[in-house]
């Protein structure tokens, strides 16, 4: 039972931290090195809009969020669009600006434990047997609501249609006049703020911190990569997958070789099927 | 409507068009006929637009120069430099050589990203219209995009571009690879949007002889230069047309 709901939630957690980058790759095939920098990002911003400026706590969020996407806007906007097309400059890039923003905010002396953003419940209950608290099962919820909405905006939406027409085939796109390069940066400012989601959710349950930033784009690129890159369905499955063998591996085996499994599972897909579970390329690929 | 002159489109050093000029009028039909690499999709994609695009992402990741030179004019303003999206705008739609289904939309997911630039109303009105025109398409649609057969395509790549509600309509290609059959119903419906839209139609084609009874005028490119240009009569009138793209020898005519 413990593992059911523990590898639930962890896996719920994984699906928020990889979406944002399953999203922007997908549409943009930008991979966002970035993506780890912009959680982190949030979180300090709405540490700072909430605790330093003493604002409202949701307030602080939405603030934090919308900041954010704006932060990814502009990076796509000023610096990935001038090496767009070039996969190599577009991943060295986005993670010089990664390691820049972590960096810097090392240097600027935000370290350290004192950093916590409290849960949105207080309080936790007993379910089937196992202590569960409230924020946890929040995580969940919001995971699930997240799936649904990013669903609904992709088949119902004008923008999400043309999201995914571009992601399919952009010059076909091009020619029914919808805008690459506009929509790559509402891609973009959409998938930094899943991001930013994904930090506010989950921050609670520890402290911010740098290091957070480097485990999240781990984690969120071996989702990525066993679900086959550019697929959202195959990023949330992936996630369960991996959120369950991290969950069944700190039960059997320990805490610290959780992180393992999700690096295992990078290498044990990309030797036994390169493109992932869901991957596009695959017929491409596999053909080769 | 829309003219294009003295166009000229280099990839590196090798010419693809060579001063070609090329003018269609409001509610015409309008046919280029050439055989393979005489340069109907690089025309159509110069004059949609995309040859831009193209330029702009050779040029940013050092790939092939491509250099177009020329002046193309449309309801009296120049385009010749405008990013296709805007061209599309203002009624420029091309279909493409190859369809260029979304494979993995359903065909109604295919019309609906058709019509990102109609406004609801517009996208209702054309999706009825478009089933009206191909009733083939209407019980397929919930059908993967991928899975449909080339005729099914060519008409859903036909309909995905008339929700883009064009004012000229650019069609590469439209007959390639299909059956005779299939050919006969999109030639009369390419008739049928023109006669009941008012749409301007370009159409390219390797093989004259299926579209010609519906264009007004047509132009004949080899190796990039605009050889012939003249009216259906004229065209139908010259013996070495008829014998290279209509398949009609002449009898006592070159062999």
């Amino acid at each position: 039972m413990d593992i059911l709901i523990y590898g639930t939630i962890n896996s719920v957690s994984l699906a928020l931290m990889a979406l944002g980058f399953a999203l922007v790759y997908g549409i943009s095939r930008v991979a966002n090195f970035a993506h780890g920098a912009l959680y982190v990002v949030t979180g300090f911003l709405t540490w700072s809009l909430f605790k330093g400026a003493g604002l409202n706590y949701a307030l602080s969020i939405a603030l934090a969020m919308l900041f954010t996407g704006l932060i990814g806007a502009l990076i796509y906007q000023f610096f990935l669009i001038r090496v767009r097309g070039m996969a190599i400059s577009e991943i060295i890039a986005s993670y010089a600006i990664g390691l820049a923003i972590l960096e810097g905010f090392r240097w600027g002396g935000f370290k350290g434990m004192t950093y916590t953003l409290p849960p949105f419940v207080e309080g936790s209950m007993v379910l089937a047997g196992t202590p569960v608290d409230y924020h946890r099962l929040l995580v969940v919820l919001i995971g699930f609501g997240v799936v649904a909405f990013l669903w609904a905006f992709t088949h119902y939406s004008r923008i999400g249609l043309a999201l995914r027409g571009m992601a399919q085939d952009e010059r076909a796109a091009l020619m029914l006049g919808i805008d690459s390069d506009l929509m790559a940066v509402v891609a973009m400012a959409f998938g930094s703020m899943l991001a930013g989601l994904s930090a506010v959710v989950l921050l609670p349950l520890g402290n911010i911190v740098v290091e957070k930033g480097y485990d999240v784009l781990i984690q969120a690129i071996a989702v990525c990569i066993v679900g086959g890159l550019g697929s959202w369905f195959g990023a949330v499955v992936a996630a369960f997958i991996i959120g369950f063998a991290q969950i069944v591996t700190v039960v059997w085996w320990g805490a610290h070789f959780q992180m393992v499994v999700a690096l295992l599972a990078i290498i044990f897909t990309l030797v036994l099927r390169p493109s992932g579970l869901f991957g596009r390329q695959k017929e491409l690929e596999e053909r080769v | 409507m829309l003219e294009a002159t003295d166009l000229m489109v280099f990839y590196e050093n090798m010419l693809a068009l060579n001063n070609v000029s090329i003018r269609c009028d409001e509610s015409r039909i309008v046919g280029v006929f050439g055989a393979n690499s005489a340069g109907k999709s690089t025309l159509m994609y110069t004059l949609s637009g995309i040859m831009e695009d193209i330029r702009k992402k050779e040029e940013m990741s050092g790939g092939e120069r491509i250099t177009v030179l020329g002046r193309i004019e449309y309801m009296g303003k120049e385009i010749t430099r405008l990013k296709p999206s805007k061209r599309a705008r203002l009624g420029i739609v091309l279909c493409p050589e190859r369809r260029r289904i979304f494979n993995e939309s359903s065909v109604l997911e295919n019309l609906r990203i058709g019509g990102y630039l109609a406004s609801p109303k517009q996208a209702k009105e054309t999706l009825d219209y478009v089933f009206q025109l191909f009733p083939a398409i209407e019980k397929l649609k919930k059908r993967v995009g991928g899975f449909l057969s080339g005729g099914e395509q060519q008409m859903l790549a036909v309909g995905r571009a008339l929700m883009a509600q064009p004012k000229l309509l650019l069609l590469d290609e439209p007959l390639m690879g299909l059956s005779p059959l299939i050919q006969a119903i999109l030639v009369r419906s390419t008739r049928e949007i023109r006669n009941q839209t008012g749409i301007s139609i370009i159409v390219t084609e390797q093989y004259a002889r299926p579209v010609i009874p519906i264009v007004d005028y047509a132009f004949i490119l080899e190796n990039g230069t605009a050889v012939l240009e003249g009216t259906k009569q004229e065209m139908l009138g010259n013996p070495d047309v008829r014998s290279a793209y209509f398949g009609v020898e002449e009898e006592g005519g070159k062999s």
